[in-house]
């Protein structure tokens, strides 16, 4: 995942590169997926990664319901 | 997971959250007082269940997600240490995981321009730019380098 100053420029990239564009995000949904992914302590000896019902979940919870976000 | 699994998933997050460093294997047998081969199968455990991610010819750590054991194009600077984080997304993950503010300083992934965003674990940036996810979530962990 890369940041770009623009939805311009991430077009640009795509071509660029003759990728298929992906998902755009700006910067608060951003931090709110990242909020719930690394709010827990990694080490600590009961963190599991969630399951992918969760992920499923949480991208729910942050509107990204596109085929893009689907697990399975 | 064994006892030594979750003794080197607490050593790395250590590391990375008090110094801001992903630990080597030699370090984290000194650090578990495990011999370095059990060190490695431990590793490639936690890299099997994708807790980590290890480099593909050392063996080594790579990724001890947000961390990245080597530079990359998102660094994050703390009041602390600076570390260097494997995506935009984990850049942001850096300082929600530290729980301390800190400063993304990226480069547009088109035009190369400096990109610097201060992030709160507090609550959201209001800032320009945009996140940009080239694969689809289904297929992040085929590569999960290139997403």
């Amino acid at each position: 995942m890369l940041l770009f100053r623009n939805e311009e420029h991430v077009d640009r990239w795509c071509r660029q590169w003759q990728m298929p564009a992906g998902a755009i995000m700006a910067p608060p949904q951003a931090w709110h997926l990242a909020k719930a992914w690394f709010s827990a302590d990694r080490g600590a000896p009961e963190w599991q990664r969630p399951p992918v019902a969760a992920v499923e979940a949480l991208f729910g919870s942050l509107e990204l319901t596109a085929p893009f976000w689907r697990l399975r | 997971m064994t006892s030594l699994d979750a003794s080197l998933r607490r050593t790395i997050y250590d590391a990375c959250l008090t110094r801001g460093v992903v630990l080597s294997i030699a370090e984290l047998s000194v650090a578990t007082a495990a011999p370095s081969a059990d060190v490695r199968a431990a590793l490639a455990r936690l890299a099997s269940s994708r807790v980590i991610v290890l480099q593909p010819g050392s063996g080594e750590i790579l990724m001890a997600p947000p961390f990245s054991a080597v530079p990359t194009p998102f660094r994050v600077e703390t009041s602390h240490h600076a570390v260097y984080a494997n995506c935009a997304w984990d850049a942001f993950g850096v300082p929600i995981m530290l729980r301390e503010p800190a400063r993304v300083e990226a480069a547009c992934g088109c035009c190369g321009e400096a990109i610097q965003l201060p992030v709160s674990p507090d609550g959201p940036p209001s800032a320009d730019g945009v996140m940009h996810f080239a694969v689809p979530a289904a297929r992040w962990w085929d590569d999960l380098v290139f997403t």
